[in-house]
């Protein structure tokens, strides 16, 4: 790995007594998209909410073990969470736009950490929707309500939305699942394209999904990493024969 | 969904597996009919060549229908890709097997030239080569296909060894020179199997170690303790 920009060290997760995430060591590279897959209840969503500290959100959790990003630890006690999700923004399975219009959804974000030039606004939410590859769909309907576009344009407006405070990380839970091929293959491709500029973490039960668009792949399985391994060697000769039944469908 | 998959895997093994012995059998007529000099079991080999031409479509047929429904990966994907290769390697083999009954009937009376050449003896190690192969693929035995790519070698040293035989007989006895070309037609023939062995065998070692290993890439990397088979 060259530029290592997420470390997870022996980080061990409890919702009260149930334990979600035993002793994870992971490393994330820098502009990469690395793909977290396994079976239902595994973990994985429970680990990519640690990377935002979304879990804190969640009364009776506890954590243990330390998660760096840029090699800070981001449960320090000088670390600001705002400050935090706006550096690793997150995207999540049902589109969760605003009811507010196109604009506003995107606009959102600059404006409450306090961009107030209109000008500033209307270069940072056409940059956004251009980035989520939406804004030639919605360039005339900025003003209508986001809850009027497709599920799958409402998605890239979420992704628009999280675009827009410039983070250096995207987290995204099963971001294409409720979608068809077309707005799926549209995600994907959008996913590769931000690569270039940002590093991405993606849950996905789509295994074919994390074939095509993933650099990296972890297999959760009962809260542990089975298998971390570049996705075209998971994909080609896994190492553990438990993660070899997973993908080829032998179980889960 | 698995079990779907799983039942046309073994279709797939089953059919290449069907085809190898096929092919193992025709290698074995046209051998027989060339030095026995039975006519009859050649003619029998080159009937049943479409039999073999009949797999290798219906083999491609049912590896592009699992690539299409099930996006197959690991072992899966290595089961259809190792398939697809073995089956071409299958059905030259077939063709090499009608190639040599074909010599039958013009070497019919030269059976003793072919033997003093050692050319019979060379024909039962090819023969080896290509059961073995064959053997590696059914049982997954990366052992037996390692020992397949190490008797390649032996098998080229006879080649040339042979070749430099024939010339030697065709020098002395220019009667010899029809039944000389023939016979280097057929060492080529030989040859040329223990090379599509030797691809069966790398396929096998792709499909249970997923290593690439052809071209002898990466050889020196394998624990090579196997028997010599032949």
């Amino acid at each position: 790995m060259q530029n290592i920009k997420i470390e997870t060290e022996k980080l061990s997760l409890f919702y009260g007594k149930v334990q979600a995430l035993n002793n994870i060591s992971l490393n994330i590279e820098e502009k990469k998209i690395t793909a977290l897959i396994g079976p239902s209840g595994c973990g994985k969503s429970t680990y990519l909410r640690t990377l935002n500290r979304m879990n804190d959100l969640i009364p009776d959790v506890n954590i243990t073990g330390t998660v760096k990003i840029d090699g800070i630890d981001i449960y320090g006690k000088k670390i600001d969470v705002v400050k935090l999700r706006r550096r690793v923004g997150m995207v999540f399975q049902k589109s969760n736009a605003f009811p507010k219009t196109v604009y506003d959804n995107v606009a959102y974000g600059p404006k409450i950490n306090g961009v107030k030039s209109k000008k500033m606004l209307d270069e940072i939410v056409e940059t956004s929707l251009k980035r989520a590859a939406i804004w030639d769909e919605v360039k005339d309907r900025l003003n209508e309500f986001a809850y009027s576009l497709s599920g799958g344009q409402q998605q890239r407006i979420c992704i628009a939305r999280a675009l827009a405070v410039n983070p250096e990380i995207i987290l995204m839970d099963e971001p294409a699942s409720a979608l068809d091929p077309i707005s799926t293959s549209k995600i994907e491709e959008l996913i590769f394209e931000l690569k270039k500029s940002i590093t991405i973490v993606i849950v996905t039960h789509n295994l074919q999904q994390a074939a095509r668009v993933s650099d990296f792949c972890a297999f959760f399985l009962s809260g542990e990493i089975i298998e971390f391994d570049p996705t075209r060697k998971m994909f080609m000769s896994p190492k553990d024969e438990r993660t070899q039944n997973y993908i080829t469908g032998k179980f889960g | 969904m698995y079990q779907y998959l799983e039942e046309e895997l073994d279709l797939l093994k089953t059919k290449v597996i069907k085809m190898g012995s096929l092919v193992e059998e025709q290698l074995e007529f046209a051998v027989k009919s060339l030095f026995e000099g039975n006519l009859e079991m050649g003619k029998i080999v080159i009937e049943r060549d479409s039999k073999v031409d009949k797999y290798d479509v219906k083999i491609d047929k049912l590896c592009q229908k699992i690539f299409a429904l099930t996006q197959p990966v690991a072992v899966d994907l290595r089961l259809i890709m190792s398939a697809l290769k073995i089956n071409n390697d299958l059905e030259r083999m077939g063709d090499i097997a009608v190639n040599i009954a074909e010599r039958a009937e013009p070497l019919a009376n030269n059976i003793d030239l072919l033997k003093r050449v050692q050319l019979d003896i060379m024909a039962e190690k090819v023969m080896t080569v290509v059961q073995k192969a064959i053997d590696s693929f059914v049982n997954n035995d990366h052992e037996i296909a390692l020992s397949v790519i190490k008797s390649d070698d032996i098998i080229d040293e006879m080649d040339r060894t042979i070749f430099y035989k024939l010339i030697d007989e065709m020098t002395k006895d220019s009667s010899l020179v029809n039944a000389g070309a023939h016979s280097i037609s057929l060492l080529r023939h030989l040859e040329r199997l223990a090379d599509h062995s030797t691809n069966i065998a790398e396929e096998v070692i792709f499909l249970v170690d997923a290593k690439i290993i052809k071209h002898k890439n990466n050889l020196d990397n394998l624990d090579i303790k196997s028997e010599e088979i032949i």
